[in-house]
């Protein structure tokens, strides 16, 4: 059961790491696009990359923050019922749903590898006036959907230590990052 | 089987697993994929990934991660908080001031922006809180946020107007003249019933007690507070209009007008920067891989055969040319209960506009009629992207039941908007009319 | 006997003419030749695959056929900048026409998309126009534009001495009516037409800055070799007859087009001066270069269409 624990605590604070510094991207975006406006603007003279930049940095950004939002349990859901059940009832039908969780991810894990792989072993360029290669974005999506489903299966280990009623692996403070780490509002 | 069943199947599946609190992204992906290996094969699965790929590459979006970290610099700042005290101590008196103050930020941050992620998000990092902590009733804080923040795509510019005007071929440049109008129309209306709502039900909105409204000067100290906001303002719409930036590279100027005001106010810091790029990207995760997903979900509900579904339901309404419209209408409604609005429109207007034009109507109008119907879908359960946005930046004392709940008459009220451009088409058409 | 269903993916929205002139006839035409034993599934653009997304899913036969521009295809493909269009070669739609059927270049580009699995038929060959806000009178005037460009045609315009940027169609309407750009190009007249650019940019640049098959036809090879014997050729057939009629049809609906852009919108046409042209083809010759060193292919392309325009005395 340690082992297990300690899987739970590694992962998701390996995408807590991932997460913190992808999250810096957003400062990148804004100094390109304005960039871009000041060039255009103000020299008359636009670049061929900023935008395309910006777009590439956002796809990266963006597919990345998957398995970072659910370590911080941010992917929202309807709690209509849910909030409502007992916590081990609650975890049985966590462990239900999951087979859903875990189709998506072997559909994208899948799919979204075999797009990168064909996009790298073309070394794919965008073939815009600036050409970049755009295959490690596109890599980005088989990488984020495996760290997104290491944190799956924690939740998943933690919902059946808690279905099963084994408390130290069920802590609960193991695969929710604590808030005042996070700088978030707690 | 039939698409009529497999809709009710396909739907019908995503309601159980939303309701068993699999969360949103998750049970969008997990059903499409279901939904294709039946109808489809295993290999199109690839369609979940490349549609993936896709809504990454859609350079409108980046708009969304920079107006989200706008609206967190502008929290940490305090520079919200002001506008709401200095809000307060000027309609002190009027019930409901707040909400119809909020209204107002929304229609400014509908015209800064063409996608309506990012309103909902700022508005309810901004002004949810500041309504609460001075009493407002949860259901009127939390339904004129939902309701103000669909705005981003009735008023110019719109993304979804774009979109429209591809589909269907009508020009943009009227979609966006006909989108004014019926903004100012919606925000009266709403304005109308939380007045009238709080004037009957004061404990809904409870006005500032007499002594706690200040006097005078106190009164003319607090309105520095708008001075920074404005500024921002017309940073961005002053750079839209006059052709500095295009919408999406405006939200930038955002980010830096909000930065300026850090600096202004004294709370710029590398900690309140590091603590608002953490806040933007779980937001913009959390919305992002909804939208994924929901991409996905509409390409495979497609993919079985939707349009074919909505050519069968167009044959045989009765009620002539205008029977023709309500149920297109009512369709649209339905849909948007469960699916996205890109989804909607790749589905139906292929559909529709051909029978709309050959029916004499204006299809700017129409466009209007459906455009506020696309609104309406962001806020109606079970699925409307501002339902779960604003779940995602509430305080955890909000359920989803309680965003559900107030968005009720909110929605009514869209639908007697929605009436009254259907029967008075003016309304819509006057200025693209004027102007073109 | 059974009926085949195919999906096809278009690139283009169900509003732009090609799709009811291109893909719904081509749906008509097989459909009535084979009664019905073929049927095609049409689904506009983005609505299961995005446009550049289509040639992997026609490829892996997720979809059977589709629409694309060969630009979408480039990384398959080496042949397909030159098939999307190199700047200031053609003058005459004809010629394109003839370079692509007569002189073997569609060949070239069927070779090499059956390599991925597709088979590939040119749409139709047609012009890329520019329209501006303001005319140009002077080589100045023309070194003064910004202008909103994609892919090569950005390269180009960008290295003749222009300020070309990239924004996506969404924002396309915008920034030419803010002024954020003073000149665009989307297609020709229908494109602009279509995206509503002549109610705020009048003036429409002549001549075109490529002729080009610009639109084109794939179907995934198994599909297509799975079809029994008769059917099969009633489609290769009719994506062959397709390439003549849309090619002269498309003329005739520009021609329509800009007329009525004149008409309605108070357009007037903006023939570039003499030298600006002179310019122009001086620095496209670069392009074609770059374009010539991609592959053995390109390179070979490439020096048949200089000895085709040798030919023609153009230079
Ligand atoms: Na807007
Ligand atoms: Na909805």
């Amino acid at each position: 059961m340690r082992v297990v624990h300690a899987f739970i605590k590694g992962v998701t604070r390996l995408n807590d790491g991932i997460g913190r510094w992808i999250s810096y991207l957003i400062f990148a975006m804004f100094v390109f696009l304005l960039l871009e406006v000041f060039n255009r603007y103000f020299l008359e003279s636009p670049t061929v990359w900023t935008n395309e930049l910006t777009q590439l940095l956002f796809g990266v950004y963006t597919v990345m923050s998957g398995g970072y939002v659910m370590a911080h349990r941010e992917h929202v859901n309807v709690d209509l019922l849910h909030s409502h059940l007992p916590p081990r009832v609650r975890a049985g039908v966590d462990i239900f749903t999951s087979i859903i969780f875990f189709l998506f991810m072997a559909a994208l894990l899948y799919f979204g590898g075999s797009m990168a792989w064909e996009s790298f072993a073309s070394r794919e360029t965008s073939y815009s006036a600036w050409n970049p290669a755009i295959w490690p974005v596109k890599m980005a999506i088989p990488i984020a959907t495996f760290l997104l489903l290491l944190q799956g299966i924690a939740k998943l280990f933690e919902d059946i230590a808690i279905a099963i009623n084994h408390p130290s692996t069920a802590d609960s403070s193991s695969t929710t990052v604590p808030s005042s780490t996070t700088g978030d509002r707690s | 089987m039939s698409i009529e069943m497999m809709t009710l199947l396909f739907f019908g599946t995503l309601l159980l697993f939303l309701v068993l609190g699999l969360p949103l992204a998750f049970v969008l992906g997990g059903v499409s994929v279901i939904f294709l290996y039946f109808t489809w094969g295993p290999d199109a699965f690839y369609l979940v990934a490349s549609q993936m790929w896709g809504t990454m590459e859609s350079f409108t979006l980046v708009a969304i991660p920079l107006f989200v970290f706008m609206a967190m610099v502008l929290e940490r700042t305090g520079v919200a908080n002001d506008l709401y005290r200095m809000m307060h101590l000027w309609w002190g008196g009027l019930r409901g001031g707040l909400a119809i103050g909020t209204l107002g930020i929304c229609a400014i941050f509908a015209a800064m922006c063409g996608v309506s992620g990012a309103a909902v998000v700022a508005m309810g990092t901004i002004a949810l809180p500041s309504m609460l902590e001075r009493g407002y009733d949860k259901n009127i804080a939390l339904g004129c946020i939902n309701t103000g923040g669909g705005w981003g795509i009735l008023i110019p510019p719109s993304i979804l107007m774009i979109l429209y005007s591809l589909i269907t071929g009508v020009s943009v440049g009227k979609m966006f003249a006909a989108g004014v109008l019926p903004g100012v129309l919606l925000m009266v209306l709403v304005s109308a019933y939380i007045i009238i709502r709080c004037y009957f039900q004061p404990e809904l909105a409870p006005a500032l007690p007499k002594e706690e409204r200040g006097t005078w000067p106190e009164k003319l100290r607090a309105l520095k507070a708008v001075i920074l906001p404005i500024l921002i303002v017309v940073m961005v719409l002053g750079s839209i209009i006059g052709g500095i930036t295009t919408p999406t590279e405006a939200a930038a100027v955002g980010v830096l007008g909000a930065l300026i005001s850090a600096i202004v106010y004294k709370k710029f810091s590398w900690q309140m920067l590091h603590e608002a790029s953490l806040r933007t990207f779980k937001l913009t995760g959390m919305i992002m891989w909804i939208l994924f997903a929901a991409h996905a979900f509409s390409a495979a509900y497609q993919g079985m055969g939707a349009q074919a579904l909505i050519e069968g339901l167009m044959t045989g309404i009765p009620g002539g040319p205008w029977g023709i419209i309500i149920a297109m209408m009512l369709i649209v409604f339905l849909l948007g209960m469960v699916l996205d609005p890109v989804g909607i429109m790749l589905i139906t207007l292929p559909v529709f506009m051909p029978i709309v034009t050959s029916l004499g109507f204006d299809p700017v109008w129409f466009g209007i009629l459906f455009v506020i119907n696309m609104e309406i879908g962001y806020m109606t359960p079970p699925f409307g992207f501002n339902l779960f946005y604003l779940k995602g930046v509430a305080p955890p004392s909000i359920t989803m039941k309680d965003i559900y709940g107030s968005v009720i008459p909110f929605v009514a009220i869209e639908i007697v908007g929605l009436a009254l451009i259907m029967v008075f088409p003016k309304i819509a058409t006057y200025l693209p009319d004027a102007l073109f | 006997a059974d009926t085949i269903k195919w999906k096809v993916q278009s690139h283009w929205p169900s509003s732009s003419s090609s799709y009811q002139d291109s893909l719904v006839r081509l749906k008509k035409i097989i459909e009535e030749r084979t009664d019905g034993r073929l049927q095609l599934d049409l689904f506009e653009d983005g609505a299961l695959f995005k446009a550049k997304e289509t040639f992997n899913a026609v490829g892996r036969g997720i979809v059977q056929m589709g629409t694309i521009s060969p630009a979408y295809a480039q990384d398959k493909m080496s042949l397909a900048g030159i098939a999307s269009g190199l700047p200031f070669a053609f003058r005459n739609v004809w010629e394109a026409a003839y370079f692509h059927k007569n002189l073997g270049f569609e060949d070239m580009l069927r070779e090499e998309a059956a390599k991925h699995g597709v088979y590939y038929s040119t749409d139709k060959v047609y012009p890329t126009e520019m329209v501006i806000k303001e005319p140009v009178n002077s080589w100045e005037d023309f070194t003064k534009l910004k202008i909103r460009s994609s892919g090569a045609m950005q390269k180009f315009l960008t290295e003749a001495g222009a300020a070309a940027s990239y924004l996506p169609g969404g924002e396309l309407y915008p920034a030419l009516s803010s002024g954020v750009v003073d000149g665009a190009h989307w297609g020709a007249a229908q494109g602009a037409s279509s995206m509503g650019l002549y109610e705020v940019a009048k003036h429409h640049v002549k001549p075109a800055l490529n002729i080009a098959g610009t639109d084109a036809f794939i179907v995934n090879q198994k599909a297509l070799d799975k079809l029994p014997e008769d059917i099969r050729k009633v489609v290769i057939d009719a994506l062959d007859e397709q390439f003549w009629f849309r090619t002269n049809e498309y003329q005739y609906q520009e021609q329509i087009a800009l007329a009525k852009a004149m008409e309605e919108h108070g357009v007037k046409v903006n023939t570039l001066p003499e030298d600006v042209q002179a310019r122009l083809a001086k620095a496209a010759q670069k392009t074609w270069h770059e374009e010539a060193k991609r592959s053995d292919n390109a390179a070979k392309a490439v020096q048949q269409l200089r000895t085709f325009l040798t030919d023609l005395g153009y230079l």
